[in-house]
């Protein structure tokens, strides 16, 4: 479903070439940070700039039930931000994807 | 069982609070025994290792609590399969288990134990290092050994207890050298104590101790745990740390043993024996135990989302 709508275009065929080129260390970072009361808010770094990330954002959104954002940051590129713990879905998706390979993934957080 | 539950499942929290171990070492060591009897009798049971881990005091860090788990449903050995284990092992005796066990003593020689009951454990323990200092004697000579735990294998009689256990430990320490050098010790840990202030920040009381206890600069794990839970903190005047955002033990739990796990023991030989050093930038760690050295991770934040109020960031910055 989702990877179908990713696919129609095709910035994925060398995904694991470009992975690495503009990222610091390669890795996806999938952090957590705690919000007010029991919200927690779940950010995905370092995916690869040849990607459209509104566009995973929107698959994600819609996949996890839940709210994202894609934030430009200076430094970090281009960082993800869902609402909610979604540190194992998103791990999940981005495998299932193909968009990064299970050991790029680096989960960090409790 | 129970223990594992209580480990695993945040909602019997109350139970495990009673219980004051999420994970019952006596249960494992039990378990260990269990193992080790009926290990020696099949001479192929894939668990040797696992009861050396439990009883022995060699360096023991499991920073993966599922195979505890595994262990656990192991039966233990019944009358049939003692005779025909009994057989099997005569007909052919030392070279049936070697492969086999080989490859499971590798696997899994840490264990580490957030847990340690103080009072109970001490007479198991006792036990145990009654055993292993028995073995030790006779393991220092070397040929004693052999006459002890081989004797009954041409003979028709049956073997004793004793030989069996001796032929066990024998049979570990002949595949791992190093831990046969008695040098490394147990590295028993005591669980993080985690305490809620208030509503939004949590006190981890033993932080500096367990800094002493990892031999880790109190700054490097502050900045570890920081940057992996999100959040900001600092030690106050009791040595305790305070984080912003609530945390329960578990949690800080696992933080403490993926930083273990990178920052603590060896990457080569798991031996929590290392030393963490600065240099150019990078931080290594240098095995004491193996002579190895990598460089590890270093500590990183990365992108910090906002999570504050931002009318009230404004305010602060205007
Ligand atoms: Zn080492």
């Amino acid at each position: 479903m989702s990877i179908q709508n990713l696919n129609t275009f095709d910035p994925f065929a060398d995904a694991s070439k470009g992975a690495d080129d503009d990222v610091q260390d390669g890795l996806v970072h999938i952090r957590i940070q705690q919000r007010n009361g029991r919200k927690t808010l779940t950010t995905v770094q370092g995916l690869s700039s040849e990607y459209d990330l509104k566009k995973i954002v929107r698959a994600c959104k819609k996949e996890f039930a839940c709210n994202g954002t894609v934030i430009e940051h200076p430094e970090y590129g281009e960082v993800l931000q869902l609402q909610g713990d979604q540190r194992e879905n998103i791990c999940q998706w981005l495998t299932k994807a193909g968009l990064a390979k299970p050991d790029q993934l680096k989960v960090h957080g409790f | 069982m129970a223990e594992d539950e209580a480990f695993f499942d945040p909602t019997v929290k109350k139970k495990k609070k009673k219980k004051k171990a999420t994970f019952d070492v006596d249960a494992a060591l039990a378990e260990g025994n269990d193992n080790l009897d009926g290990n020696v009798i099949s001479g192929e049971n894939e668990s040797a290792p696992t009861a050396e881990d439990g009883d022995d005091n060699n360096a023991d860090i499991d920073l993966d609590f599922t195979k505890q788990k595994k262990k656990k449903k192991k039966k233990p050995f019944n009358t049939d399969d003692l005779e025909s284990a009994l057989n099997e092992v005569k007909d052919d005796n030392a070279t049936n288990d070697g492969g086999n066990q080989e490859d499971e003593l590798i696997e899994d020689d840490f264990d580490l134990d957030f847990n340690k009951l103080k009072k109970k454990k001490k007479s198991k323990k006792k036990d145990l290092d009654e055993i292993m200092a028995e073995v030790d004697e006779k393991t220092e000579d070397k040929e004693n050994v052999d006459d002890n735990s081989t004797t009954w294998l041409g003979s028709d009689r049956d073997y004793t207890y004793e030989e069996l256990l001796n032929r066990a430990f024998e049979i570990m320490r002949y595949k791992n050298p190093d831990m046969a050098s008695g040098k490394k010790q147990k590295f028993v840990m005591r669980p993080p104590q985690v305490v809620k202030i208030g509503a939004k920040k949590t006190s981890f009381a033993n932080f500096t101790e367990i800094c002493t206890t990892l031999h880790r600069q109190p700054k490097h794990l502050l900045d570890f745990l920081l940057a992996e839970l999100g959040t900001s903190g600092s030690v106050d005047g009791n040595s305790q740390l305070i984080i912003k955002g609530r945390f329960q033990q578990k949690q800080i739990e696992n933080v403490l043993r993926r930083y273990i796990k990178e920052y603590v023991t060896c990457h080569t030989c798991r031996s929590p024996d290392t030393i963490l050093q600065k240099d150019t930038r990078l931080f290594f760690l240098q095995c004491e135990t193996c002579g190895s050295r990598c460089s590890v991770a270093s500590i990183k934040s990365g992108f910090q989302a906002v999570t504050s109020k931002r009318a009230a960031m404004r305010a602060k910055t205007a």
